[in-house]
């Protein structure tokens, strides 16, 4: 039995996924996870350091990060980055003057060794603003074509209304666990 | 036999120490032996290691020699002559590599750094004597050129796509003016502001999300706002704000009156006062109801600065405004 296959089993028998959502600050990634999780979304503030939430879905155990994007917490990212499953990337659609800042800060980090690998899933956030950018635009606007280092799935969301929400962590966990996990 | 005799007339004190000393003489015996193969070992090492230094620097000084008699070559010669230092500095490299299994690690270090120095010598005379040829440079420059202009102007398109195409509810680039949205023009919309100088803006409406960009001696107010305000790059402006997130960036010298229902932050900011939301016009209470905002919960005091963490100091980059220095009535 090779070390691949102990570590396969052993994350089997546990199925334990550890999700890291990042994105730029205000894009909404707690409000996601307060959703998800059926919090109240009204009292949010933003996140100064990091929120952890354990949930269970699908008989799956999500270990959610959930770190703040503010500039000056940007650095600390990498921090987080270890034995990462999953990577949600959180997009503000319509912030659209910041799209640029957006994308170089997504591809940076895919370029770091240690998220090589992981399943990205980019929510295109905050669709219920009449304003937004279509999904589709923010896939150009990204670039997200020319990544080829990781399987990437990109979808329309909002967290106020929680549309789509369940779709993407669903993808996402089948994408993780078709890797890690022998199906059953 | 005798010794048997004797053996059994000792005391078993005696055999005692019989014994102790038998055993001593057996171990001190065993430690030489070990001791003697350690030196056996070590000496051929050390005598290596001399061997090596010797013979590297007898090397190093032919080589430096040499390098010094490059001047008195004719052109002819000289691409031999440092063909042939470059061969014997290759020589000494493997010979240093060679030897890295029995050095001590601050002599393969010393070794490598005089190999170094030696070959970028070697490296400067060579130059400076056979000169590269002239299209070599030239073309490799140019292709380098090439890269950077396209590089730029790739990110100059790039910036043309972040600030062209915003929302449709919009004010940019204005200087001057005094504006004003209406509620069917902004209620539960997402609203841009940027690049305003000396205006007055008044949003009569209940928007979901305000982003506010690079504004300068500007006043803004604003109806209630059931996300977040964004705000980056001002200077010199007051701001009255009602907004379940505030988000201030880079922004100096600009008075807040603000209403926020969670905690208003700053990052990169200094000099920004705060005092509670004041502004008032006809259908403000129908928009608190549209925004869902709490209107009793105001968190106006409570800002967090990202660029101070320390708990038990205030952060020197804002401050409450005075009650004097206040503004208690506006134009509706």
């Amino acid at each position: 039995m090779g070390l691949l296959t102990i570590l396969k089993k052993m994350k089997q028998k546990e199925k334990e996924v550890r999700l890291l959502m990042l994105g730029l600050d205000n894009a909404g990634k707690t409000t996601i996870l307060k959703k998800f999780n059926g919090e109240d979304i009204d009292t949010i503030s933003p996140t100064l350091g990091f929120n952890i939430k354990t949930l269970e879905h699908r008989g799956f155990k999500l270990n959610v990060w959930d770190v703040g994007g503010q500039r000056s917490l940007r650095s600390y990212w990498r921090n987080y980055f270890e034995s990462t499953d999953g990577l949600i990337w959180v997009v503000d659609s319509a912030d659209r003057m910041r799209i640029q800042d957006c994308k170089q800060e997504l591809h940076s980090l895919l370029l770091e060794e240690r998220l090589a690998g992981s399943t990205l899933l980019v929510f295109a956030n905050k669709q219920d603003l009449p304003g937004s950018l279509s999904s589709e635009d923010i896939k150009k606007m990204l670039d997200l074509d020319n990544i080829k280092s990781h399987h990437w799935r990109i979808l329309p969301c909002s967290a106020v209304t929680g549309e789509h929400l369940l779709e993407g962590i669903d993808w996402t966990i089948d994408d993780i666990a078709s890797r890690i996990f022998t199906m059953d | 036999m005798a010794d048997l005799g004797d053996d059994a007339n000792m005391s078993l004190e005696e055999r005692h120490a019989f014994m102790t000393e038998r055993l001593q003489q057996r171990n001190d015996i065993r430690k030489s032996e070990i001791q003697r193969k350690k030196e056996d070992k070590e000496a051929p090492k050390r005598e290596k290691c001399e061997h090596f230094h010797e013979s590297l620097n007898r090397e190093i000084e032919e080589i430096e020699r040499e390098l010094a008699l490059s001047s008195s070559r004719t052109k002819e010669e000289l691409i031999d002559h440092f063909d042939g230092i470059t061969v014997r500095l290759q020589k000494s490299q493997k010979f240093l590599s060679e030897s890295t299994l029995f050095l001590p690690s601050y002599d393969i270090s010393r070794a490598n750094d005089s190999l170094t120095k030696l070959q970028n010598i070697l490296q400067e005379k060579r130059s400076e004597f056979l000169p590269k040829k002239k299209f070599a440079f030239k073309s490799r420059k140019g292709t380098d050129d090439g890269k950077d202009k396209k590089s730029k102007k790739v990110e100059s398109g790039d910036m043309d796509l972040s600030t062209v195409d915003l929302a449709d509810c919009k004010i940019i680039n204005e200087v001057n003016k005094k504006l004003s949205m209406q509620p069917e023009e902004i209620n539960q919309k997402d609203v841009a502001l940027a690049e305003l100088k000396s205006c007055v803006v008044k949003l009569y409406g209940a928007p979901s999300a305000i982003h506010i960009n690079k504004l300068e001696d500007c006043q803004i107010f604003c109806g209630p706002v059931s996300g977040s305000i964004f705000i980056r790059e001002c200077a010199n402006c007051v701001f009255v704000l009602s907004c379940q997130q505030l988000r201030i960036h880079t922004t100096k010298f600009t008075n807040f009156y603000i209403h926020v229902t969670s905690k208003a932050i700053i990052e990169d900011t200094s000099e920004v006062k705060f005092a509670p939301y004041n502004w008032s016009y006809p259908l403000i209470e129908e928009h608190y109801k549209l925004s869902g905002l709490e209107k009793k919960r105001n968190n106006w005091s409570d800002v967090d600065d990202f660029n101070w963490l320390a708990a038990d100091e205030h952060s020197p980059n804002w401050s409450i405004l005075g009650l004097k220095e206040r503004i208690l009535m506006w134009d509706v």
